[in-house]
């Protein structure tokens, strides 16, 4: 009798693809659903005008979704930035209306964006204190300094067109703060897919003491993810008061909720390492897609939040259950 | 405390060819809160010689092993590496000095994948991007020289099994070119054929003159690719033989604690 070897065949491509990309799938289906669905229910919905508004209107969680994906993926949180764009949102009327010229007045924005979020990424990484005690101090700091600098007024920014354009303007018929936000949606996509910062970042949230064995600098990048939702906080900040025309400490209100939502819908894990960019985008314009469709069905605002909230948490649910890991093509649904 | 080194004197006769040790390891210590892990541990290591290294559970095997691999940091003792103190401050230090580990939780990162874990912390790039079909090429030669066939290299680890995974640490310690290559544990998920490959690889790369450490469980591993062996007990080295001078049962009695006997 003899004996035969055979080797196994690899999987088909297609499966493979499948398997690594489930939960973007998934998402990207639910936003069709959801598109097809607001499309059918309002006669408004699909039109360009509206839709061009929801973008604009969705550009600065964009911005900040993006950077809070490496935050997440690195098992953190940043409960902060809303706070920080309010913060920041004031200083800048402010800083304007005193006079500075407004480039200037982005640049100090920014670098002070940097500085709030490398403090709390300090504490976070060489501290060892939780990013959501951390954050959540300065979810509280940043709303108050804001209220301390504004008394609660709205400061209007005047004299500054160039600035107001940049939340107001556009550019080939695109509204600039969209323009913006896909700017920023591409640097983090590229950071992310096929940077060794990208790989950094996964590998830190995946199994942070593998990566400092590997020789990876795991603390500073752990910190470094934190500047980058301050730096994100306050661009978002910057797009905000350049559409309003004004600074207050009232804006972005439930901001951070809605950019965590938008991430996690994604598919990008709490639990670090798992990490989506595309998930983030299509998570955050579902919720906006989503909120804008319930006002435009003249359903009630009040009811708009509750509605919101359960979506998010059926579709995580969803994610959570049915279509990861165990879930395959051509086999019917999964039996985990 | 040092009560049992007295009772069984390591012998001293067990260098190599009388040569230079490549790493010497002196009065090694390391405490745990209140818990002495090690307490006081000596060690040569050769240039293209391997040390099995045994002894029962939290014996302090993996302890010893991180300090050389620079994960740990010894709390008092001295190490030599080629005639010169050297005190590691991090992995990242070892590694700089062509010291590879194999640790015993593997130590990959779950959502990479398999091409991104051999090259974790040392990513080929074009650019300011990573070159993952470089990457991918070379993983292909390194997998393949250690006889490891993963179907997909750009599958994540976390879909893997127990001995791909351990195969994959291995492959990421051995492939550039380590001076001292440890190992801890490296085949206790591994099929008969791959445990072969690893002592093959243990085999070749002392002929290249790479100092070998390994700690395993399998007895009949020790007498095929080890030149010594070092028996710790309750974090001090008890006795050390030369693999041809020794037997099983000598070994047993050492890992219990009847050696004295
Ligand atoms: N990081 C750590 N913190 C606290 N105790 C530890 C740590 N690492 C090891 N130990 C303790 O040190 C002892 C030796 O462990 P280890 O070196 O892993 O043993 P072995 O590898 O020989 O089984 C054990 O009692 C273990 O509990
Ligand atoms: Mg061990």
């Amino acid at each position: 009798m003899s004996t035969t070897y055979t080797e196994r065949v690899a999987g088909s491509a297609l499966r493979d693809f499948v398997t690594d990309f489930a939960q973007v799938l998934s998402i990207a289906t639910f936003f069709i659903i959801c598109l097809v669905f607001f499309g059918t229910m309002s006669d408004v919905f699909l039109t360009p005008a509206n839709l061009l508004n929801i973008v604009r209107q969705a550009a600065p969680i964009l911005v900040v979704a993006v950077a809070m994906t490496m935050v997440i993926t690195t098992a953190g949180i940043d409960l902060s930035v809303g706070s920080q764009v309010a913060f920041i949102n004031a200083l800048a009327a402010i800083t304007i209306s005193a006079g500075v010229p407004w480039p200037v007045a982005i640049v100090l924005m920014l670098a002070a964006g940097a500085m709030i979020g490398g403090v709390q990424g300090w504490f976070v990484s060489y501290q060892g204190i939780p990013a959501f005690i951390v954050t959540l101090a300065g979810l509280s700091i940043y709303r108050g300094a804001a209220l301390l600098l504004t008394e609660g007024y709205s400061i209007p920014i005047r004299d500054a067109d160039g600035f107001l354009w940049l939340g107001r303007g556009t550019l080939l018929g695109i509204p600039v703060p969209a323009l913006i936000a896909v700017l920023v949606v591409i640097a983090g996509f590229v950071v992310m897919w096929r940077t060794p910062y990208g790989r950094q970042i996964i590998a830190c949230g995946s199994n942070l003491e593998a990566a400092r064995r590997v020789g990876m600098p795991a603390r500073r990048v752990v910190n470094s993810v934190y500047v980058l939702t301050g730096v994100a906080s306050a661009l978002a900040a910057l797009l905000l008061a350049a559409r309003l025309g004004s600074g207050s400490s009232n804006a972005a209100q439930g901001f951070e909720l809605q950019v965590i939502a938008g991430v996690v819908l994604g598919g990008t894990s709490l639990m670090g390492g798992k990490t989506s960019m595309i998930g983030t985008v299509l998570g955050t314009l579902t919720i906006a897609v989503i909120g804008n469709g319930l006002i435009l069905m003249h359903v009630s605002p009040f009811f708009t939040q509750i509605v919101t909230g359960v979506i998010i948490l059926l579709a995580i649910w969803m994610n959570t259950r049915l279509f990861t890991g165990t879930w395959k093509i051509g086999k019917g649904a999964s039996n985990g | 405390m040092m009560a049992t080194d007295t009772s069984i004197a390591p012998e001293g006769e067990t260098s190599p060819s009388g040569g230079k040790p490549l790493m010497s390891l002196k009065g090694i210590r390391k405490t745990f809160g209140s818990h002495q892990a090690l307490r006081g541990v000596d060690l040569d290591i050769f240039a293209g010689e391997c040390v099995g290294l045994i002894g029962d559970n939290a014996a302090g095997k993996s302890t010893l092993s991180k300090i050389i691999a620079g994960t740990h940091i010894p709390d008092d003792g001295h190490m030599m590496l080629r005639d010169e103190p050297v005190r590691f401050q991090s992995p990242a230090d070892a590694r700089a000095r062509h010291i590879e580990m194999v640790y015993q939780d593997l130590s990959l990162c779950d959502h990479i994948d398999v091409v991104g874990n051999l090259f974790l912390g040392r990513e080929m790039t074009k650019g300011p991007f990573l070159d993952q079909d470089q990457m991918i090429k070379r993983a292909e030669e390194m997998l393949a020289r250690l006889e490891i066939r993963i179907p997909r290299l750009t599958a994540k680890v976390e879909k893997l099994s127990g001995g791909q995974r351990q195969a994959i640490a291995i492959a990421r310690a051995a492939s550039f070119e380590p001076d001292i290559l440890i190992m801890d544990e490296p085949t206790s998920a591994l099929a008969v054929a791959e445990v072969e490959a690893v002592l093959g690889l243990i085999n070749r790369v002392k002929e290249r003159g790479v100092g070998v450490i390994l700690v395993t469980h399998r007895m009949q591993d020790l007498f095929r690719v080890c030149d010594r062996i070092a028996v710790m007990y309750e974090g001090t080295k008890v006795a050390e033989r030369r693999t041809q001078d020794t037997n099983l049962e000598e070994l047993v009695d050492l890992i219990v604690g009847k050696g004295g006997h």
